[in-house]
């Protein structure tokens, strides 16, 4: 029989290498990922995410189920909707996920003091920014672009020219999804990220960013109504949807925008504006708090 | 300067018109330190500064060796902070915080992992690591607080309170752990305004008052009075009248006769005078005064200022040059 010993070694220092800057902004993104997605957190805090992208990605599913079911016994090719028509259905969703996820990323470091630990570390306000921003990117970009590949390589596996032909064939549509996405995150993202920045309550920033988008399509479409054709660079929710279309190569809504006579172009520079705002707004606002 | 882990010179900071700092110029060797001062004396704002979170309006700070704002992140790897405020996120455990604060101060996730677990254990909370800390008790979460400040090994670490709120058992268990950090090999700062706290765990203090440096240097220094006390069995008038006779200055305070040690050794003298009146003695002694005492007293020490406005300006032209 052997005898076990247990040494105390005491306190151990840490001698190996250090990671600096690019190790803590990495560190960042990745708290920053685990907390929008409620990971190693408690039960609850993974409800929403699952839920909303569960969600998002059903629909892509239904199709693929269908398409088999149809496939097997014999009928012909079916398509619910298009990529275009796909984006509608899951941007509002986006848009509550958008709000949940940016709420979730800054305001708990304030309220809960957190903001002390990050300032006691080699890490600028830039870079604590940029790290949040770097996760707020991730998730916002992958649940835009996650329903939208499934509905593809659904397609793909149930398409009559086989997966590979599909594939190959049908490649413009993968890069105008990422390019669509690339839009809603840029329309939506940095708007959640200001009001996240400035709001005491995650679940008030969510709601904030929510109205403003109700409102700002609610309103200018009463004031290009009556005749104020100008409103429709308001209409903060409707500027993805038209650059989305135009991308797509689709017509799937009659826009705001669109219908008081102005294209994808203005849409897209409104788009670009407001997020250069927002981005110098929350330097702004970080830049004071630290 | 060249042994200081902390060296300041002119360091001034004001929130608008509120003046927080004031012409603190101090060198501070390694070992446990204590800040002490009322609220408000400007501890907190002179921890930031030093961290490099707050800029100071005017003079420098160096933190081992290197200049706080110009080498900022360099320092801030080699310094731990343990704010006076709530810092936990309460919907983490334990573990998972300690592993992400070592990452944040760049330590790779496998070492993050050890060090945490390592940490935790340290602090008494292995067993609680697994907990979300929204339901840690004050002192559960002082010592977490304490555990992300030193996770990642630092050589510093500034300590903003580290007692406040706790019960006298959390109080105890706190202050043994803070005393327990120099065996680490980490050198602390210990700002409070517990003066017993800080007698008990510091061999040098600084004190502010009002964002000025009151006093600064070792504690037995500070606590020194240049008196001797001694009590006797029997009426102490005759011991004073032979003391006198003798040529010291002493008086009486209750039952204690407390001789100035201005002229000769007192302890000479005192036995001169015991062995004349044939007094019994009970107790004899230094005395020595205590931190709240001093700081009560409230004595203005200035700096060896011509020494620092040397080095200032040596250290300036250096800056200059480069």
């Amino acid at each position: 029989m052997t005898e076990g010993v247990i040494f105390d070694l005491g306190y151990q220092p840490h001698e190996g290498e250090r990671l600096g800057r690019a190790g803590a902004v990495r560190a960042l993104y990745r708290d920053g990922l685990r907390r929008v997605l409620g990971l190693r957190r408690r039960a609850r805090s993974k409800v929403l995410p699952v839920l909303l992208l569960s969600i998002a990605v059903l629909p892509a599913l239904f199709f693929v189920g269908i398409s088999v079911f149809t496939g097997e016994i014999g009928l012909d090719e079916v398509e619910f909707f298009t990529h275009a028509q796909y984006f509608g259905m899951t941007s509002a969703i986006a848009m509550i996920f958008t709000a949940l996820a940016a709420g979730e990323l800054l305001v708990p470091d304030r309220t809960f003091g957190t903001l002390a630990v990050y300032a006691s570390r080699p890490l600028t306000m830039e870079d604590y920014l940029v790290g949040r921003a770097a996760s707020l990117i991730t998730v916002v970009f992958g649940f835009m672009y996650l329903p939208q590949l499934v509905l593809f390589l659904g397609r793909a596996w149930v398409s009559t020219e086989g997966f590979g032909s599909f594939v190959a064939g049908n490649l413009g549509t993968l890069w105008r999804t990422a390019a669509a996405s690339a839009v809603y995150f840029v329309a939506f993202a940095p708007l959640a990220f200001v009001i996240s920045a400035y709001a005491k309550r995650a679940s008030f920033a969510a709601a904030t960013f929510i109205g403003l988008m109700f409102i700002s399509s609610a309103v200018p479409q009463a004031l290009t109504d009556a005749g104020f054709k100008p409103a429709a660079f308001l209409a903060l929710q409707q500027h993805p949807g038209l650059v989305r279309d135009w991308i797509m190569g689709e017509n799937t809504n009659r826009w705001i925008p669109e219908s008081a006579g102005y294209g994808p172009i203005p849409s897209l520079i409104i788009i670009l504006l407001v997020a250069a705002l927002t981005i110098f707004l929350v330097v702004r606002r970080y830049r004071r708090l630290t | 300067m060249a042994d200081a882990i902390i060296a300041t010179r002119d360091l001034r900071f004001a929130y608008g018109d509120i003046l927080a700092l004031q012409d603190v110029s101090v060198d501070v060797p390694p070992g446990s330190i204590g800040l002490v001062g009322a609220n408000g004396a400007g501890k907190t704002t002179l921890l930031k500064v030093l961290l490099g979170i707050l800029r100071p309006q005017r003079g420098e700070a160096w933190l081992l060796g290197q200049r706080v704002n110009r080498a900022t992140l360099e320092v801030r790897s080699r310094v731990g902070y343990m704010p006076e405020t709530a810092c936990l996120p309460p919907d983490q455990t334990a573990a998972d915080f300690l592993i992400y604060a070592a990452e944040l101060a760049g330590l790779p996730t496998r070492a993050a992992r050890q060090r945490a677990s390592d940490v935790l254990t340290l602090v008494g909370l292995h067993e609680e690591r697994f907990r979300y800390m929204g339901g840690f008790s004050t002192g559960m979460a002082q010592r977490a607080k304490l555990a992300q400040a030193i996770v990642h090994d630092p050589d510093l670490v500034l300590l903003d309170e580290p007692t406040a709120g706790l019960d006298p058992e959390g109080r105890e268990e706190m202050l043994a752990l803070i005393g327990r950090l120099g065996s680490f090999g980490i050198n602390a700062i210990i700002s409070s305004h517990m003066l017993p706290d800080i007698e008990r765990t510091c061999d040098w203090v600084m004190m502010l008052d009002g964002g000025r440096l009151l006093r600064a240097g070792p504690l037995t220094e500070l606590s020194v009075t240049g008196e001797v006390t001694l009590e006797v069995l029997d009426d102490p008038a005759p011991v004073l009248a032979a003391v006198a006779k003798h040529g010291g200055s002493a008086h009486i305070e209750g039952r204690t006769i407390v001789v100035e040690t201005e002229r000769g050794d007192p302890f000479d003298l005192i036995r001169d005078a015991l062995a004349e009146t044939g007094a019994a003695l009970r107790r004899l002694g230094p005395r020595r005064t205590t931190l709240e005492d001093i700081f009560l007293a409230g004595e203005q020490i200035a700096p060896a200022s011509s020494d620092i406005k040397t080095e200032l300006d040596e250290e300036s032209a250096k800056g200059d040059r480069t």
